[in-house]
């Protein structure tokens, strides 16, 4: 039994190692710098608790973590939705199914340079594609990336196109794994396609949908590149999430130790919020067993 | 026997392949200004590219023909590239020469990051007399040159002439320009009402330097002390609001552009969008080059400094340079940069082509400048251009900080009072931490 266990942790230990020094060591050492003043060339002075309590005193902290709260919370839902709504439509084994397929998941290989590139020719207020219709119409033009009010769902509607792919092939290849006897026991039962749907594929893609929103939570908490090349975090800073934040603050401003700060609390947050989603999401599996 | 002696001889390659047989001083060049390889790649001819692409692109291209002993390595970053400069310098990695802003020069000159280069210079045979004085305004730090200044840029006003004569705003076939604010207003409205254009074109989304160019050039014109100290910034003041509120009630009575970004504004102008877009020298070449073809709605065109509102005549400038972050090298390396150096100088002239003025008194003077369209109306902005104080650090995140409160003060989101203290507020918390 001791002569398994050892040989398990030998098989395991280079992950292991890797994980702590690519990962916790990084983890660590930013921990230490975050009670520095400190400088992207080695500058270190101790400061103690004053980058947190800077921190929690900086009002444009919060407007950033409104920010990313914000699009997570318009992101993580639409896009769960449309990806299992797509799913369920192109979960068949014809041709048209497979092309749009393909086509769903293409934008996700596009880099985010791309795909920003391609949305602001959509959403430039003056000359856009919108812009240009609407005008067509004789409507007003809508400054999407100008407006504060519209900057934030102008990124949510960029990162939802953008991230239909994976979520999507994680439906799929749940629906795939549903046993087709489960569907024609409830046909023979006489059970319509809301009640086959309802009581049969939605329970069985629940982790699927649980794995989704985990994924999803934690990729948009972190959502950046969008920002950055679309809207600069404007106008007045309405569209900046705290990643951009992070990266102003370190690379613009020099100032490491409070930017890492900032990642701290953003990796706590996040973890916290995993663990809460883990926690709702199994409790009822607890409870069954 | 036959296996050893196959992997010694499999070995001695694989190590020779890891030795460079290139024994010539290597010369890593980082710049910005962007990529225009598929047309500029093997160009030599300076004197007939075009744009900063292609003119920077050419320049290293020769200067890698004339100067074969010397192995020449072109880093191209994307603009302004100085996150990556930095990543390189805390990697103990830095390149050998490098384009920098002015204004930022102080940031890293401030913590040793860069060569002093008064002997290099010398060497390369360029004295401090030789360069203008915005040029030498924007290099000299503690007494000592920290770049080779490589142009003066500044914010100047492009015109659309034919839209200003339709409303009756030319005279003697000169632009009528405002003398004060009220002025301003005035031309704004008569503008709009003969033409049913905005006065101005102006970038103002995604470009919070944008506003705080021309915050700075009229804080300047009223002799305002922006920077009391290194620590400090004063912005909350009379002279400020006054200059805010104008911007304001542009944007109110829509006598400007207010949805454009940098992109939009630069096409809308070309387009016939409207009167004058206040923008950087650098669209002086293209702008100029629109409104000569007669196939573009920009059917005259004109260009001036910024027009005096208040005080006196005042110019925000910054300006290019060429900085050399320090490093151990050879004799050999420091005499291929020496090379580098003494060859910019001499083609500082084609440079001009760019729209920026130049950074030598002797091509600023010369006709092969004085002679490019417009040149003569921008010139005097070499000797008044200024920037702010050289102990002013982090001064392009300051940029940002107050851009920022300036687009919430202008399009009505906070009350300028408001903005202005929150500006000065972030700015101070940012200085006092450097």
């Amino acid at each position: 039994m001791m002569e398994r266990r050892v040989s398990g942790m030998v098989f395991v230990l280079p992950f292991i190692g890797l994980y702590c020094f690519l990962l916790i060591l990084p983890f660590v050492m930013g921990l230490w710098i975050s009670f520095h003043r400190a400088d992207l060339f080695g500058s270190r002075h101790w400061v103690g608790l004053d980058n947190y309590v800077r921190l929690f005193a900086d009002p444009v902290f919060y407007q950033a973590m409104g920010t990313t709260f914000t699009l997570a919370v318009l992101i993580v839902p639409a896009l769960t939705l449309i990806t299992l709504l797509l799913a369920l439509a192109l979960n068949r084994a014809s041709r048209s199914a497979a092309i749009f397929r393909g086509l769903f998941f293409s934008s996700s290989v596009l880099s985010v340079t791309i795909v920003t590139l391609i949305w602001r020719f959509v959403l430039t207020p003056d000359s856009g594609l919108i812009a240009k219709l609407l005008t067509a119409m004789g409507i007003e033009p809508l400054p999407f990336l100008s407006d504060p009010n519209l900057t934030v769902p102008a990124l949510a509607i960029t990162t939802i196109w953008w991230g239909l792919g994976l979520p999507m092939m994680l439906f799929l290849a749940g629906l795939q794994q549903i046993p087709q006897d489960m569907y024609e026991a409830a046909s023979l039962d006489g059970a319509n396609r809301w009640t086959t749907f309802f009581r049969i594929t939605l329970p069985s893609l629940r982790r699927t949908t649980i794995l989704v929103i985990m994924l999803q939570t934690a990729a948009q908490l972190q959502i950046f590149g969008q920002a950055q090349l679309l809207t600069q975090g404007g106008p007045s800073g309405s569209s900046r999430p705290i990643v951009l934040y992070i990266y102003e603050v370190a690379f613009g401003r020099w100032e490491l130790g409070y930017a890492i700060a900032a990642a701290e609390v953003l990796l706590l947050l996040i973890l916290a919020l995993m663990l809460a989603q883990y926690w709702l999401s199994t409790r009822g599996e607890e409870v069954q067993r | 026997m036959k296996i050893k002696l196959l992997l010694a001889t499999l070995g001695a390659i694989l190590l020779s392949g890891c030795q460079s047989d290139d024994e010539r001083p290597t010369l890593v060049v980082q710049r910005f200004f962007g990529e225009c390889g598929a047309v500029y790649g093997k160009s030599i001819d300076v004197g007939k590219a075009e744009t900063e692409c292609g003119i920077v692109t050419t320049m290293l291209n020769r200067f890698a023909a004339e100067n074969p002993d010397i192995n020449v390595k072109v880093n191209i970053v994307a603009w302004p590239g100085y996150a990556q400069l930095s990543a390189q310098i805390a990697a103990g990695d830095p390149p050998d020469l490098v384009t920098m802003h002015q204004s930022v020069i102080s940031d890293y000159q401030a913590r040793s990051l860069l060569e002093p280069l008064d002997e290099m210079l010398a060497d390369a045979g360029i004295t401090t007399e030789m360069l203008t004085p915005a040029g030498q305004r924007g290099t000299i730090k503690d007494g000592r040159l920290y770049a080779l200044p490589w142009d003066t840029i500044g914010r100047l006003w492009h015109i659309n002439t034919a839209l200003m004569a339709e409303a009756g705003l030319m005279r003697n076939g000169k632009p009528l320009l405002p003398r004060n604010p009220e002025e301003l207003i005035d031309h704004a409205r008569k503008f709009k009402a003969a033409t049913g254009k905005p006065y101005l074109v102006q970038a103002q989304v995604a470009a919070p330097d944008y506003l705080v160019a021309n915050l700075y050039t009229y804080l300047l014109a009223q002799n305002a002390v922006v920077f009391p100290d290194a620590r400090h910034i004063r912005l909350n003041t009379p002279e400020a609001r006054k200059i805010v509120g104008l911007y304001r009630t542009l944007n109110e009575e829509k006598l400007t552009t207010v949805a454009q970004d940098f992109p939009s504004a630069t096409a809308n102008f070309v387009n016939g969008g409207g009167g004058i877009f206040p923008t950087g020298t650098w669209m002086i070449g293209p702008y100029e080059e629109a409104a000569r073809s007669g196939t573009s709605a920009l059917k005259g065109y004109a260009v001036a400094p910024f027009p005096q509102l208040w005080g006196q005549s005042a110019a925000f400038v910054d300006g290019h340079g060429w900085v050399v972050p320090k490093d151990d090298r050879s004799s050999a390396e420091r005499k291929a940069i020496v090379r580098f150096l003494s060859f910019l100088a001499r083609y500082n002239s084609d440079w001009t082509r760019t729209g920026h003025l130049p950074a030598f008194n002797a091509v600023l003077s010369s006709s092969s400048f004085t002679q490019q369209p417009h040149r003569r109306d921008i010139a005097t902005m070499a000797a008044t251009g200024q920037q702010l104080p050289g102990f002013v650090q982090r001064q392009s995140a300051i940029q940002g900080l107050i851009g920022e409160e300036l687009e919430a003060a202008v399009s009505g989101v906070k009350p300028i009072d408001r903005a202005l203290a929150d500006a000065e507020r972030r700015v101070n918390e940012l200085l006092s931490q450097i």
